[in-house]
């Protein structure tokens, strides 16, 4: 079913706004999204209606909100098509998320002499959690290089893929160059050599129906954030067994059973994952931003987006001086990261802003990348469920202007 | 409406003045910023009393980064060690004559941050690897 994009636009209130008197032209969704009116509404109804800490209270409002809050865990199980509830564990965000695999799996099964493979098109947060952990524990970080037109060398996975590498860190979707990258295939050949399958849908949840037991990965990491939901909450998703068996990560109240003087004992996945009290009412948002989009279908949002921008990427190739980084339409996501002319993008995203557009200037927390690349930053216009084509004609106008008022520069 | 690519901006972007290096500089100030590139080289010779009497730099970055080091070059000749190291970023943004946002603040005191760099290790020989 095709989105109606009418509708969709209408969901998001945000999207009235003009900035310097222009109509907001929103293109910094892989950032952080826009949030729809569902979710808007069922946050303010948990705090309006039924607020209380989760998980304890026997007294109605408490375990309505616990109600609320599980319930929310239910939805993204389904979202996922995790096997089991149990298998997801809210976090802070993606990068909580690594950094508790990193800590607790990571800790207790990467040795010295270890490796852990990750690829060159990584986030930060798909690196430095690892880089902190191969320091501790004496392991050593390889990283499966990218080709020119920003895709991985999977001709190299096999060479790197020794005895040696305990883990694999892959992004399912660049966050700058928006390939998609082959994560079913890579998991199949590492689990082939017994290594361990960590997955960062930070960029692919959000944008493509995602299938845990399909691409058959071990651990998936991702924001509500960029995914219509609130900030401040994030997911795991665990196989059961390997969750079983991980230490804790953070401890206090909520993740125990029961707490002596000098010990403990841990509560039950996934709560075993959770000290302290969580993120309630974004919970509770999250839950709804997975109503919202499943109510939308995530084939419709990703077949929405592969038009948007494979005008997008017409409508921009064709401006003299446009450099576009990252493969062809059918194979990216939404995430168009660029540079044009020789002008540096925080000219470029502060002159879009003017225009009423926003886009991001910079690395992207990205660095390796763009070392790769030969560049140091970029320009990136990253399109959703709520942009439209019309919305890329007119980012390439103000392309066009930006170097009509800045070719007095040059 | 904002203006920030004013025509003398885009002037001493196009044009810089003091670009170059220094014979014999007696500070040698550098500023980078790794999120966009930024990249400013400062060099200032002194004279007898202690005044800046020559200054020079180089840079790659974006016009309001480049721009405002060219203008800060032409303002702090002939100013003291004293006057320099009061330098406050206010005066910096001044120096400018253009509207700049708190989102453009860092691009355009790149060279503030340079200089202060530089004076911090100064009155040790400047060294030369730039």
């Amino acid at each position: 079913m095709k989105l109606d994009i009418e509708r969709v636009r209408a969901d998001f209130p945000i999207l009235l706004r003009q900035i310097h008197d222009k109509p907001l032209i929103f293109l910094d969704s892989a950032a952080s999204s826009q949030k729809p009116l569902p979710v808007l509404q069922a946050m303010e109804a948990a705090y309006r209606q039924c607020y209380a800490n989760v998980h304890r209270g026997v007294y109605t409002l408490s375990e309505e909100a616990t109600c609320s809050y599980e319930a929310a865990r239910d939805k993204v199980a389904s979202f996922i098509n995790a096997r089991a509830r149990e298998e997801v564990i809210f976090t802070r965000n993606t990068t909580e998320a690594i950094n508790l695999v990193a800590y607790t799996w990571g800790r207790a099964n990467i040795g010295p002499g270890d490796r852990i493979l990750l690829t060159e098109m990584e986030h930060h947060s798909n690196i430095v959690p690892w880089q902190v952990l191969a320091q501790e524990r004496g392991a050593e970080l390889v990283y499966l290089p990218v080709t020119d037109d920003g895709r991985l060398q999977m001709d190299r996975l096999d060479d790197l893929l020794d005895e040696r590498v305990k883990l694999v860190a892959v992004t399912m979707m660049s966050n700058v160059l928006g390939t998609i990258t082959p994560v079913r295939e890579i998991v199949r050949r590492a689990h082939a050599i017994g290594a361990v399958v960590l997955v960062d849908g930070a960029q692919g949840v959000p944008h493509l129906p995602v299938d845990v037991q399909d691409i058959g990965c071990d651990f998936l990491a991702f924001s509500g954030h960029k995914m219509c939901g609130p900030s401040g909450i994030g997911v795991l998703y665990g196989r059961e067994a390997l969750l079983e068996g991980m230490p804790p990560f953070l401890g206090g109240g909520d993740m125990i059973r029961r707490v002596e003087l000098h010990r403990s004992t841990w509560n039950d996945l996934p709560w075993k994952f959770e000290a302290g009290t969580p993120a309630i009412v974004e919970g509770i948002g999250l839950g709804a931003a997975v109503d919202y989009l499943e109510g939308l279908g995530m084939e419709a949002v990703a077949a929405h987006e592969r038009e948007t921008v494979a005008y997008a990427l017409e409508r921009l190739a064709a401006l003299p001086g446009m450099r576009i980084l990252g493969p062809p339409a059918e194979a990216r996501g939404g995430v168009v990261a660029f540079t044009f002319r020789d002008i540096h993008p925080h000219d470029l995203a502060h002159l879009l802003d003017l225009e009423g557009i926003a886009v991001r200037a910079g690395h992207h927390c990205a660095q390796p990348l763009h070392k790769r690349l030969g560049l140091v930053a970029t320009t990136r216009a990253s399109f959703y469920l709520y942009n439209t084509p019309q919305e890329a004609d007119r980012l390439a106008e103000a392309l066009e202007k930006a170097a009509r008022i800045l070719g007095k520069a040059g | 409406m904002d203006d920030l690519y004013r025509e003398h901006i885009l002037d001493h972007y196009a044009h810089p003045r003091n670009r170059g290096r220094l014979e014999a500089p007696d500070i040698i100030a550098d500023a980078d910023d790794p999120s966009c590139g930024d990249q400013v080289h400062i060099e200032i010779a002194l004279d007898p009393e202690g005044r800046i009497a020559q200054v020079a730099f180089e840079g790659e970055g974006c016009i309001v980064s480049m721009a405002s080091a060219s203008i800060f070059t032409e303002h702090i000749k002939g100013k003291s060690l004293e006057e320099l190291a009061s330098l406050t970023e206010e005066e910096v943004l001044a120096m400018l004559d253009a509207p700049v946002g708190s989102n453009r603040r860092r691009c355009a005191l790149t060279p503030l941050t340079a200089l202060r760099a530089g004076l911090r290790t100064y009155p040790k020989n400047p060294s030369s690897d730039g």
